[in-house]
C-alpha cells in the first residue's frame, strides 16, 4: 500500500486545483484520472471563459488546462493518469487499477472531483448510431480533429448545446437547427446571438419526434409540444441530418461517494450532503466541482481549493484561522460567480422581464437567439455618437467582465458587481483600439462607426471561423438574425497575439445599416 | 465524416504517425494513439456492434468510456470500449455480435 496526505480522484479543473492548493498548503499529495490525457472536460473547451480576471475569464478551457497541469507539475503533485478508481474504503483508502494491476492508496482526506456524465432522452430511434452526446461531439472534434457529422441536429439550448453547436460550425460542420422543449433559452443569450446570427434557426418548445435511417441516422422529425407534452400534430418539420447531438443535461458521477457510505440528496441528480469546505457526512472525505453539484468550470477550480483547504486543516496542516482566511478568500470569488439571470436561484424562472438594472430584458433573444432593434435601443444609446465606439450588446447579467478590462481607455463599465450589464462611458474617446471586440467571451461588442463619408458606415466583428475574409472582398452583410441584408466590403481584418486567434473583421455597409449588420458571409459565386 | 484541416482556434491536433489497421479485414488507416473510434469515424464507419436480442446497430454515444455503445472485437477481445482504447499500427477490429462474437452463429 502507497500513502499521500491527500488522495484526488479526478483531474478535472475541481481535482487539479484541489492538488495544486493542497500541495501548495504542504500535503503530499496525488491525483488520479482514468483517462490518458488529465484535465477533465477542459481539454475540449476552446471558447473564452466567463468571469473576471480571478477566475481566469477571457482564456480559452485549454489554455487554462494547460496552466493548471503545468503548475501541478511544478508544485510536485504526483499525477496517476490511465488510473481508474475502484472504491473507497473506510477510513481513507482507495484502490486504483492501473495498468491491469490494482494498487492501494492511503490518506488522511479523499476528495473526490470525479465530475459528472451527460443525460439523456429517449425518443424513437435515439439508439441508432449518429445519435450522440454533445460532450461526444466536442471529444471528438476538439481532442482528435474528427468532424462528428456533416449536417447536425442539435437538442438543448443550455450552454453546452449553445456552446458545442458553436464549436460545431468551427469544425466545419453544418448545424441544421437548435431545438429545445423548454418554452425559452436556457444559456446565455451572447451565446444563442452567436449561432442566430450565423443563421442557425432555433425551435423553442420542440422535441424530437423520432430519428430514422438505414442503420444510421438520415432523417430527424420535430415537433411543437404544448404545455402537457404533447405533440401538436400539423407541426412536424424534418431535417436530413446525419447526427443528433444531445445536450440535455449533466447528472454528477457521486458513484464512488455512495459507495463510500456517504449520505446523499437528490439535487438534479444524486449529490453528496456537503459543509461549506465539501466535506462529506464521513470526516476527511471531500468532495468538489461537478460531482457535488453541476456548475461549470470556473466554479469547478474554486471548489477544488475550498476542499484543499478543508482537507489541509482536517489532517493538521492548517489550523482553524488559516482555514476561515482562505475560505472567506475563495468564497468571495465564487459568491461573484454565482449572481445574475443563471444562478441557481433564479434557475428555470421564467418571470424575470428586467435587469438587475431595471432594462426590459429582451423576450426575443430567449426565443429566437437574437435581439429587435428595437430592444437593444433600451440598452445602446448609438446614433449621436460620432467616430468610432463600441455598440455592446450584453443584455442579460452575467457574472463576466473582460471587457472593462480590456479598455485601456477606460471606455467600458461594469463596477464591482461582476454580473452587472456593461455600459460605454460616453465621455470617454475610443480610440477604436478593438481590444473588447476581440476580449468579450460572448462575442458581443461591436466597434461601430456611424460615418465614414460617402454613405457609408463601418462595423466591426468578432470573427472565429476559417477561412478569414480578405480585405477588399464583397460579401453579404448579415443581421442580427443571420438574414443577408446588404453587400458589404471588408476593409480590415485584424488578428494579433493579445486576441488570442479572435479575428476583428470590419466591414463597410451602408449608412442605415449600422446598427442591422452584425456578420457576413462571403458571396459564392452562382456558378460554384 | 473528414478530418478536420484547418481550424480558426486549434492551432493543431497533435497526433501519432499514421499507421495501418483493419476493420473486419479491411486495410484503413488512423493515427498511432488516437481512439480507435476516431479513426473508424473519419473512416466513415458509423456501426461499431449490433445487440444481442434485436439486432440492433450501434454506434458512439458518449465517446468518453461511459456508455459501452462503442465495444468491439479488438485483437481478439470482445467489449473493447473503442472509444478509449488507442489505436496502434496493425489492429484488427472487427464488429461485435452481441455480447462479444465476430458472428451471431459462434455466441
Ligand atoms: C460534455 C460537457 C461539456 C461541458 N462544456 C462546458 C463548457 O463549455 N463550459 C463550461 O464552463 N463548462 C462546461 N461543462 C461543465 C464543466 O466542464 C464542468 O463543470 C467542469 O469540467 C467540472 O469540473 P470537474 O473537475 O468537476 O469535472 P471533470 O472536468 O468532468 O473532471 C472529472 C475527471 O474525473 C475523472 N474520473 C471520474 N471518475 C473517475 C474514477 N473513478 N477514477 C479516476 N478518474 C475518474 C474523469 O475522467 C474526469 O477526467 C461541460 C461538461 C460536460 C460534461
Ligand atoms: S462511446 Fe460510450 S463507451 Fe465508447
Amino acid at each position: 500500500m502507497r500513502r499521500y496526505d491527500v488522495c484526488i480522484i479526478g483531474a478535472g479543473p475541481a481535482g487539479l486545483s484541489a492538488a495544486i492548493e493542497a500541495q501548495k498548503l504542504g500535503m503530499k499529495s496525488a491525483v488520479f484520472d482514468e483517462n490518458h490525457r488529465p484535465g477533465g472536460q477542459l481539454f475540449k473547451q476552446i471558447h473564452k471563459f466567463f468571469g473576471s480576471k480571478e477566475h481566469m475569464a477571457k482564456i480559452r478551457g485549454f489554455e487554462i488546462g494547460k496552466e493548471l497541469l503545468e503548475e501541478a507539475k511544478n508544485v510536485g503533485v504526483d499525477v496517476h493518469l490511465d488510473a481508474v478508481v475502484m472504491g473507497i474504503y473506510e477510513p481513507h483508502r482507495i484502490t486504483v487499477r492501473e495498468d491491469d494491476s490494482i494498487t492501494s492508496y492511503s490518506a488522511d482526506s479523499i476528495i473526490v472531483s470525479t465530475g459528472a456524465s451527460e443525460k439523456t432522452i429517449p425518443f424513437e430511434g435515439w439508439t441508432l448510431p449518429g445519435v450522440i452526446g454533445a460532450g461526444a461531439a466536442q471529444t471528438m472534434m476538439n481532442l482528435y480533429g474528427v468532424r462528428p457529422g456533416k449536417k447536425i441536429l442539435m437538442m438543448g439550448s443550455g450552454n453546452v448545446g449553445l456552446v458545442v453547436g458553436f464549436q460545431l460550425l468551427q469544425a466545419g460542420c453544418e448545424v441544421a437547427a437548435l431545438i429545445d422543449a423548454a418554452p425559452r433559452i436556457g444559456g446565455y443569450g451572447v451565446h444563442a446571438a452567436k449561432l442566430a446570427r450565423c443563421g442557425i434557426p432555433f425551435y423553442l418548445s420542440h422535441t424530437v419526434v423520432k430519428a430514422e435511417g438505414n442503420g444510421k441516422v438520415e432523417k430527424v422529425t420535430i415537433a411543437e409540444i404544448d404545455k402537457n407534452w404533447e405533440f401538436i400534430p400539423g407541426t412536424e418539420k424534418t431535417f436530413d441530418v446525419d447526427t443528433v447531438c444531445l445536450a440535455v443535461g449533466l447528472t454528477p458521477m457521486s458513484q464512488l461517494l455512495r459507495m463510500a457510505g456517504c449520505k446523499t440528496k437528490y439535487a438534479g441528480g444524486t449529490v453528496p450532503v456537503c459543509d461549506k469546505f465539501g466535506e462529506t457526512s464521513i470526516k476527511g472525505l471531500f468532495a468538489s466541482g461537478d460531482v457535488s453539484g453541476i456548475e461549470e468550470a470556473s466554479s469547478a477550480m474554486i471548489g477544488g481549493k475550498i476542499s484543499a483547504v478543508g482537507a489541509a486543516f482536517r489532517c493538521g496542516f492548517i489550523n482553524e484561522k488559516e482555514r476561515e482566511q482562505k475560505y472567506d478568500e475563495y468564497s468571495l470569488s465564487l459568491f461573484k460567480l454565482r449572481k445574475g439571470l443563471f444562478s441557481k436561484e433564479n434557475k428555470g424562472r421564467t418571470d424575470i422581464t428586467k435587469t438587475d438594472e431595471g432594462i426590459d430584458l429582451s423576450m426575443t433573444l430567449f426565443k429566437k437567439g437574437y435581439m429587435t432593434e428595437e430592444e437593444l435601443k433600451k440598452f445602446v444609446r448609438n446614433s449621436e455618437i460620432k467616430g468610432p465606439h463600441p455598440v455592446i450588446e450584453c443584455t442579460q447579467n452575467i457574472p463576466c467582465n473582460p471587457c472593462e478590462d480590456s479598455c485601456s481607455f477606460g471606455c467600458i463599465h461594469v463596477g464591482n458587481e461582476i454580473s452587472a450589464v456593461p455600459k460605454f462611458d460616453e465621455n470617454k474617446k475610443c480610440r477604436n483600439c478593438k481590444m473588447c471586440v476581440a476580449s468579450c467571451p460572448g462575442q458581443a461588442i461591436f466597434i461601430v462607426d456611424n460615418d465614414i463619408g460617402d454613405g457609408y458606415a463601418s462595423v466591426s466583428f468578432p470573427y472565429e471561423f476559417c477561412p478569414l475574409p480578405e480585405i477588399g472582398e464583397k460579401g453579404f452583410a448579415l443581421g442580427r438574425d443571420g438574414k443577408d441584408l446588404c453587400v458589404a466590403e471588408i476593409i480590415d481584418v485584424t488578428t494579433n497575439k493579445a486576441f488570442d486567434s479572435t479575428a476583428v473583421v470590419t466591414m463597410k455597409v451602408p449608412k442605415e445599416m449600422s446598427m442591422t449588420a452584425r456578420f457576413y458571409r462571403k458571396e459564392v459565386p452562382v456558378n460554384e | 465524416m473528414e478530418r478536420i484541416t484547418k481550424h480558426p482556434i486549434i492551432e493543431s491536433f497533435d497526433k501519432g504517425r499514421k499507421v495501418a489497421f483493419t476493420f473486419d479485414g479491411k486495410t484503413m488507416e488512423g493515427f498511432e494513439g488516437e481512439p480507435v473510434a476516431a479513426a473508424l469515424k473519419a473512416n466513415g464507419v458509423m456501426i461499431h456492434r449490433y445487440t444481442e436480442k434485436r439486432h440492433e446497430p450501434r454506434g458512439i454515444f458518449c465517446a468518453i468510456g461511459r456508455c459501452t455503445d462503442c465495444v468491439m472485437v479488438v485483437d481478439g477481445v470482445p467489449n473493447t470500449r473503442t472509444c478509449v482504447t488507442l489505436l496502434k499500427e496493425g489492429m484488427d477490429v472487427r464488429t461485435q455480435y452481441g455480447k462479444g462474437g465476430t458472428e451471431y452463429e459462434k455466441i
